[in-house]
């Protein structure tokens, strides 16, 4: 109970501190504009051009130390290091250099190329096939919630719950994990499936594709009911069966919400951390860009290469960034 | 993406009211099992064996007690419901030498949720609401920035946010972990909201303006009445966003104010003793306890704010 105390003392606080900031520096604006007297048309044009500006300037600024300056900060990094008894040295490239002769790095890159092909394209199509089947049955709308329940947990939780799928013991004891229980079932030998080198990978992505596959689900659904019923009622009339009015008729209709899904999945991806981290580590050779980036800036303590490699994923992520702000400023004008 | 779209779900509606305008009539067709529907169905099944034999199992197996489980049948329901597991994963499980479960992780993450999620919400409605209605000289600069700041992969700043927390001394503590939360959630919900108040009609602003209302009268008196629904939506995205943080959680704090997903890791990832799955289990569902309950009660919302939240970094 204390500890809610403490928590809402705490709100308060904070609550407080930004409404006293907001009326204080309204006043002020007030008091040096004052929208009366004979000049007071033209104090309050010029009341009203700075007033946003100050109650923007918290957050610009904040954003500005937190996100504009580490960008930098991290490329600087990537170009700098360490020299003994203290200081930095500029080292060009060397550190992505050195990177690059790490075959680690090579592993993860390939990893996160081989996440890159399947997980967007399974967790648009599952979703998009989710989304047409529960579509047309009664119960539809309870199976999509189901599927949308693993975008609540955390990836965290996840990795708990697959893990579980993917238990192995020892060959003469009973399989608690369910998929060697199920092979166990059917006849077969119980592995250790997290231990497999390159298959490995795709027991992880399926947890990414569990989870992401309720996101696609849904978008792709809300699509699917937008689309104006006479296009699929004149393909009936012309004789079309159900899978050229699917991917004749209604795909090529929704095919940007298919972008959009896509490229959400893949930016989702490119960054994938926590699964990796909390199910394999990056060992059997799992490792991904982000945890490499992860065990050199916390664990290994090499920041020059952890910076680099963390310019690698901006890299990547940048066509698609770039994309999306392009769309955004579209959609927003 | 969803935080474009005008407030309500307009499209739903207008397809319900024409079926029942100039829907099919006559008696209801009975139903058959045509090979389209077998495959329907067949189909469905295989995909929600993939979908929720996860979630069945986990939900039994945190019921079971240890020696239960050792003996295999997994799928099987609990022969003798215990819930000791999850007393166990609340109050007793270890993660390194604290050995009091995760309720230090739960309240911890309240700790972090609450603030972060009221001050992001609190300073991105106003700058919504000054980006969207008050057209000033470098609201456009300002935007791009948001823009950019919504979709950057958190990567790439992790590591100059620990110079920084660790100078002003807030490193590894729970402030600093609230700070980075409000920041990193604000461009987001900030394009939200200036979307939300875009697609609100000018003339409500206009009239205001011309009966006097100050930059805060029209905040409080008319935007804030009309917005409910873009707050629940901003509320849902950040509640479910910092509660499943787990990559800022542990790069920026220690051990003693970890939220809970780094200590729901912690205690699956404990190498001593034997592996609780049960425990494990009831850990994992108690962990993800508060989104679910807010997806269970918001629903519709629920997915808005997901879908509005899945792009960012």
């Amino acid at each position: 109970m204390t500890q809610a105390l403490q928590a809402l003392t705490t709100i308060l606080i904070g609550l407080g501190a930004c409404v006293g900031y907001f009326f204080l520096s309204n006043r002020l604006v007030d008091v040096i504009w004052p929208p009366r007297g004979p000049n007071a048309g033209r104090n309050i044009n010029r009341a009203n051009m700075i007033r946003p500006w100050l109650f923007l300037f918290p957050a610009l600024f904040a954003l500005g130390l937190y996100l504009g300056y580490p960008v930098f900060e991290t490329l600087r990094l990537s170009l700098l290091e360490r020299v003994p008894g203290g200081g930095y040295e500029w080292v060009g490239l060397e550190n992505y250099i050195r990177m690059a002769g790490e075959p680690k790095f090579w592993e993860a890159m390939r990893n996160n190329m081989l996440w890159l092909l399947v997980v967007p394209a399974a967790s648009t199509a599952f979703g998009l096939l989710t989304a047409q089947l529960t579509d047309s049955i009664r119960w539809g709308r309870i199976a999509q919630m189901l599927i949308f329940m693993p975008m609540a947990i955390s990836f965290v939780g996840a990795a708990v719950i697959w893990k579980l799928v993917y238990d192995a013991r020892p060959i003469d004891q009973d399989q608690i994990g369910i998929l060697n229980a199920v092979v166990v079932g059917l006849g077969g030998e119980p592995q250790t499936w997290l231990t497999v080198p390159f298959w490995n990978n795709f027991f992880l992505m399926l947890v990414l594709v569990w989870i992401q596959t309720g996101f696609a689900t849904v978008i792709l659904s809300a699509a699917l009911r937008g689309i104006p019923e006479e296009t699929v009622e004149a393909a009936i009339v012309d004789g079309a069966n159900p899978f050229q009015i699917f991917f004749k008729i209604k795909v090529p209709q929704i095919s940007t919400t298919i972008l959009v899904v896509w490229t959400t999945i893949t930016i989702v991806v490119l960054k994938i951390f926590d699964i990796v981290y909390a199910m394999t580590n990056g060992q059997w050779q799992t490792q991904v860009l982000a945890n490499y980036m992860f065990d050199k800036l916390f664990v290994a303590n090499d920041w020059g290469v952890g910076s680099a490699s963390a310019i690698v994923i901006m890299v990547l992520v940048l066509p698609i960034l770039v994309w999306n702000v392009r769309n955004a400023r579209k959609e927003m004008e | 993406m969803g935080h474009n779209k005008t407030p309500a779900a307009m499209p739903e509606i207008t397809l319900a009211s024409r079926g029942m305008v100039d829907g099919p009539s006559g008696p209801k067709p009975t139903k058959r099992l045509s090979r389209r529907n077998i495959m329907i169905y067949g189909i469905l099944i295989v995909v929600s064996l993939y979908y929720l034999v996860p979630l069945y199992v986990m939900i039994v197996t945190s019921l079971k007690g240890m020696p239960e489980i050792r003996l295999g049948n997994i799928f099987a329901p609990p022969v003798e419901i215990t819930f000791e597991p999850w007393v166990k994963a609340w109050a007793e499980a270890c993660t390194g030498l604290n050995c009091d479960g995760l309720s230090r992780g739960f309240w911890n993450s309240v700790r972090i949720t609450i603030p972060s999620v009221l001050a992001s919400i609190a300073i991105a409605s106003v700058n919504g609401y000054a980006l969207a209605n008050w057209r000033f000289k470098g609201a456009d600069i300002f935007f791009t920035i948001l823009i950019f700041g919504a979709f950057i992969p958190y990567q790439v700043m992790l590591y100059p946010i620990v110079i920084m927390l660790r100078e002003i001394g807030l490193y590894g503590t729970l402030w600093g972990l609230v700070i980075v939360h409000t920041i990193f959630g604000m461009p987001i919900l900030t394009l939200l909201f200036r979307n939300y108040f875009t697609s609100l009609p000018e003339e409500l602003f206009k009239a205001a303006r011309v009966d006097g209302a100050g930059f805060w009268g029209i905040y409080f008196r008319i935007m804030l009445p009309m917005s409910l629904p873009i707050f629940v939506v901003a509320m849902i995205l950040q509640v479910t966003g910092i509660w499943n943080d787990f990559l800022f959680g542990v790069v920026y704090t220690k051990p003693e104010v970890y939220p809970m997903t780094v200590q729901l890791n912690n205690i699956v990832n404990s190498t001593q003793g034997v592996k609780e799955y049960n425990v494990n289990m009831a850990a994992t569902l108690l962990t993800g306890l508060v989104p679910l309950a807010i997806y269970f009660v918001s629903g519709k919302l629920f997915v808005r704010g997901i879908a509005a939240g899945a792009v960012k970094g």
